[in-house]
């Protein structure tokens, strides 16, 4: 509190000495809302801003003190020409910090380009929309499971801007009806959830006139300590995103026992400070959606889904009241086709770059995108500043690892879930390096077992029962051989068949003559092959057996090819 | 944007992966088999190393491409 008042006495030293040096700006009608119905606290200004000089000006600044500064997530601001019906389009205004030199280090400027000078005389409408963190204090610190929460909150009721304003007020928006106590000016009102502080008028530049609430609050609190989100690209059509949350309830911190019999009877009065269910907004068509933490599955969410939308309402394992920690993983997978775009040679990715879940600050954000194996020119678009790296990550069926982009922020708010781009380049070729690497390893088991089967392990090469098996095998093999020539003279004879019920059919005596002359020196060659054959198994001592079935095969061919010219000759002799 | 940005899929439809799956893994297994049936029934005077690296290959690319499938169809979106 004494570094706060402290800061306040500069300003107003400042702003004695300050007021002559600025441009003559003068901001004709300020409006100012601040938000206090979550635990992130939004500033919306609506200001007019008009040149009274000579000279034309193409930016225009907006302070604010160090202590406020430090919790700044984020500074929209937004200019229309025009007014009411006739608004002109609006365009964002890149800000960036411009610290004058003659400025007192407890004041932190912020200027914001005008796309078009603003001329003598000219007037310019803008809005500013200022997200904070860590704004609400919890006084008290320490509360017990049946009180409910409370916060202070410090402004100033004149908005400390470094020009002359003509009419400002200020009005701020309490989340319930009730309010501890407020600081008292003139023109203070309260009325419903509401307490508005104007209009003042004409006030100098860096006015400053501090106000404090303290107001209850039983939203939730819900702070994401840390926050890993890692979204994983597939190709064969699938993006994978995988959020670990280190949430904390960021309230008042809650001291004593914990009754859960209270808390399950009441839980009005007695855990009004806690809260249960966390909702997050998870794009359409998202499936396989899985929660879960150290310990195993989470079953208690449930998942809404239609065609804008899939709402998933999660349940932690127990209530969250303030101080308590709980950690768990959400996941899960979306249609490549929403979010892989091809634009010319280089393809991009379109996703959102914040937590799904509703109204939750994360206070460090850790992005990672990873993409597969082969991708190429990576680099990355995100609208607000970031801090990035690369990395790489081994996964499933990987070679030299998945290029891995790694963006961190810290203090990110909802209003930071916008869409960034992801661009690099990769050729649908190396998409069969998978499948390939799946068949190299498939190919290598059977080249082992080809292996296996021609190698001859055997230590001794003198040994009877070796000589045995490589006689063995080559009676095997000769019959193998032999039976080949057997199955072809089988064919034959099958022809021969044929061609005779040809005969029988048609009468064609040439055509049944041919077929037969070819039959016959087929069977010729059939037997000079298999004379050979017989020899083998003749002379090697393993074939006794087999050998006389053999040879009965043979005489029993031998005999049919007698009969055949018989059956021929009838036929003749018919005719 | 000077053009319109097109959005890429899977160059196979994601409906196919599971009958695509079963097809190929049965076509590999068939001939695989046949692989197996010939090394046992063939004797090592009649084998031919050729019949069996091109009936290898084959089975291993239809197994190759029938197990990527079965991992896409199952989720694991290698």
């Amino acid at each position: 509190m004494s570094s706060f008042r402290f800061d306040l006495l500069l300003i107003l030293v400042f702003a004695i000495h300050f007021a002559p040096g600025l441009s003559d700006l003068v901001i004709s009608k300020l409006d100012r809302r601040i938000d206090l119905t979550s635990q992130i606290v939004r500033m919306t200004l609506t200001l007019k801003v008009e040149n009274t000089g000579t000279d034309p000006v193409s930016e225009v600044s907006l302070t604010f003190p160090e202590h406020q500064a430090n919790n700044l997530a984020l500074l929209v601001a937004v200019s229309t020409k025009g007014k009411g019906k006739s608004r002109g389009s609006a365009t964002n205004l890149p800000i960036k910090i411009k610290q004058p030199n003659d400025s007192p280090p407890s004041l932190i400027w912020y200027a914001a380009s005008l796309p078009k000078e603003l001329g003598k005389g000219e007037s310019l409408n803008m809005d500013v929309l200022v997200v904070f963190t860590h704004m609400l204090r919890p006084f008290p610190e320490k509360i017990t499971q049946a009180e409910s929460q409370l916060f202070l909150f410090q402004e100033s009721a004149h908005f400390t801007s470094p020009y002359n304003v003509k009419v400002q007020s200020l009005t701020v928006k309490l989340p319930s009806e009730n309010v501890e106590s407020y600081t008292k000016l003139e023109n203070t009102k309260f009325s419903g959830s509401e307490i508005k502080y104007g209009p003042y008028e004409n006030l100098p530049a860096l006015s400053y006139s501090p106000v404090i609430i303290h107001f209850p609050s039983n939203t939730p609190f819900a702070v994401a300590k840390e926050l890993v989100r890692e979204i994983e690209i597939s190709h064969w059509g699938n993006v994978q995103v995988t959020e670990h949350y280190n949430l904390i309830h960021g309230g008042a911190q809650s001291t004593g026992e914990f009754s859960r019999l209270d808390f399950q009877a009441r839980p009005h009065l007695r855990g009004a400070s806690a809260f249960r269910n966390l909702i997050a907004m998870l794009p359409p068509r998202a499936h396989s959606i899985y929660y879960r933490d150290a310990i195993g599955n989470i079953s208690t969410s449930n998942i809404y889904g239609d065609s804008s939308k899939t709402l998933l309402e999660i349940e932690p394992r127990y209530p969250m009241f303030g101080g308590w920690k709980t950690s768990f993983t959400i996941g899960y997978g979306l249609p490549l086709q929403d979010y892989l775009f091809q634009l010319g040679g280089t393809r991009f990715l379109n996703i959102t770059f914040g937590s799904p879940m509703n109204d939750v600050l994360v206070e460090n954000l850790t992005l990672k995108v990873v993409l597969p194996e082969g991708s190429r020119d990576i680099s990355v678009s995100v609208p607000f500043p970031v801090k990035q790296s690369q990395e790489t990550k081994f996964s499933h069926l990987d070679i030299a690892g998945r290029p891995t982009v790694v963006v961190e922020k810290i203090n990110v708010v909802p209003e930071h879930n916008q869409y960034f781009q992801v661009h690099y380049k990769f050729s649908n070729l190396s998409l069969l390096t998978e499948p390939l690497m799946l068949i190299c390893g498939f190919f290598s088991l059977f080249v082992a077992c080809i292996i296996y089967m021609h190698a001859d392990f055997t230590i001794s090469k003198s040994s009877s029962s070796y000589l045995a098996k490589l006689q063995w095998d080559e009676v095997q093999g000769t019959i193998q051989q032999l039976q080949d020539i057997i199955n072809r003279c089988l064919l034959i004879h099958d022809k021969l068949e044929a061609s005779l019920r040809e005969l029988s059919r048609n009468g064609d005596v040439q055509a049944c003559k041919a077929v037969r002359k070819s039959a016959d020196g087929l069977l010729k060659d059939f037997s000079k092959e298999s004379k050979p054959l017989l020899a083998i198994l003749q002379s090697s001592p393993q074939a006794a057996h087999i050998l006389p079935k053999v040879e009965e095969l043979m005489f029993n061919r031998h005999r049919w090819k007698q009969r055949g010219p018989l059956l021929f000759g009838h036929r003749n002799l018919l005719e | 944007m000077a053009q319109s940005a097109k959005p890429i899929s899977s160059p196979v439809p994601d409906a196919w992966y599971p009958s695509l799956a079963v097809l190929m893994l049965a076509v590999g297994l068939f001939i695989t088999a046949s692989f197996f049936i010939y090394e046992a029934t063939s004797s090592r005077k009649n084998r031919s190393l050729a019949k069996e690296l091109v009936t290898g290959a084959a089975a291993s690319v239809f197994l190759g491409f029938g197990s990527l499938f079965l991992l896409l169809a199952s989720g694991v979106y290698v």
